[in-house]
């Protein structure tokens, strides 16, 4: 399942979707998964929401996570290095080209349309992505039930989300799900 | 957050409205916005060898960390336990991430406009599952576009 050409398609395609990954980690998952999971078939729907589980629990810079194990799965420790480095190199390099520029047109007035315009668009993919991701990872009802009482309960309290992700945690610990 | 405790607080190296700043340009850049902060951050501070330095310091060591214990519970991943609670996680976290966008989306709430362009990126991710690219490219210059027709006549 993993031939030469393996390796360069992922780092390659991790590149291109961190340099437009506007929002960070959960606007790429569904384009990463479609592309890990549906054209290449490197890893199944339920590897993919382990491998996510994994990174929304662990401290740490969870999207460059996210990619290397994706990377691991598919080239072993070298694929975990150049995950990683296709996931945090373009954005990094786009950030320092953009860090003078933003400095000297701190005050313009299109910065504020240029955000009022891609803000809503950024919340719909995150709300895609999470549907996604719940569709991955809900096998059966009560794991759907799940995803929908930590939405619901994100909105209507100030819970921590870490105690939301033990309590899912030790809910499918016990077999409940 | 931890990284405007370091960088503000105990540190010095900014004050708070520059850090402001900096976080600001970084919720709408690509990539993840931690390292966003770190090159930013190193960059205001000694140019291209901070912004080196703090992208090693903010990332090679939780990456060898986190990394390591991943890969220790992939190992084990064929176990029935560990599969579930796994499993228990990755639902909580998809519901999550539902929240967050809805909850940041609120505030824009009364723009017909900031809604339609939600649904459209909603629906063309998770129903057309189109790539990511095409969304963004066929979406951000449209609402963005119309986000400045909005301003020219408010203002």
């Amino acid at each position: 399942m993993t031939g030469p050409s393996a390796p360069i398609a992922l780092t390659a395609h991790l590149a291109l979707v961190s340099s437009i990954s506007f929002g960070g980690f959960p606007t790429v998952l569904p384009d990463v998964r479609n592309f890990v999971v549906g054209t290449h078939g490197w890893m199944t729907d339920q590897d993919f929401a382990n491998i996510f589980a994994m990174a929304q629990s662990i401290p740490g810079p969870n999207m460059i996570l996210m990619m290397s194990f994706v990377g691991w799965k598919v080239w072993g420790f070298p694929g975990a290095v150049a995950s990683a480095f296709a996931t945090f190199g373009p954005p990094c390099t786009i950030y320092f080209a953009s860090y003078r520029l933003w400095e000297r047109f701190r005050d313009a007035p299109w910065q504020r349309i240029v955000r009022l315009g891609l803000v809503p668009v950024i919340m719909g993919l995150v709300i895609a992505s999470g549907t996604v991701m719940a569709r991955a990872a809900d096998t059966s009802w009560r794991a759907v039930a799940v995803s929908l009482a930590a939405a619901v309960m994100t909105l209507a309290t100030r819970l921590s989300p870490m105690w939301m992700l033990l309590l899912g945690g030790a809910l499918g610990g016990l077999g409940l799900l | 957050m931890w990284a405007r405790r370091v960088a503000v607080e105990k540190r010095r190296w900014l004050n708070d409205s520059e850090f402001a700043d900096i976080v600001s340009l970084c919720q709408f850049m690509p990539g993840p916005n931690i390292v966003g902060i770190a090159v930013c951050v190193g960059a205001k501070m000694r140019g291209t060898i901070g912004t080196i330095a703090a992208v090693s310091g903010f990332l090679v060591i939780p990456w060898v960390i986190g990394l390591s214990v991943g890969l220790l519970f992939l190992e084990y991943a064929h176990l029935a336990v560990l599969r579930n609670i796994l499993g228990g996680i990755a639902a909580t976290a998809a519901g999550l991430l539902i929240a967050t966008g809805i909850r940041l989306l609120l505030p824009h709430r009364r723009r017909p406009a900031a809604v339609l362009f939600a649904v459209l990126a909603f629906g063309l991710i998770t129903f057309a599952k189109l790539p990511l690219l095409v969304v963004l490219f066929g979406l951000v210059p449209v609402s963005i576009a119309v986000a400045r027709i909005e301003n020219a006549r408010a203002g």
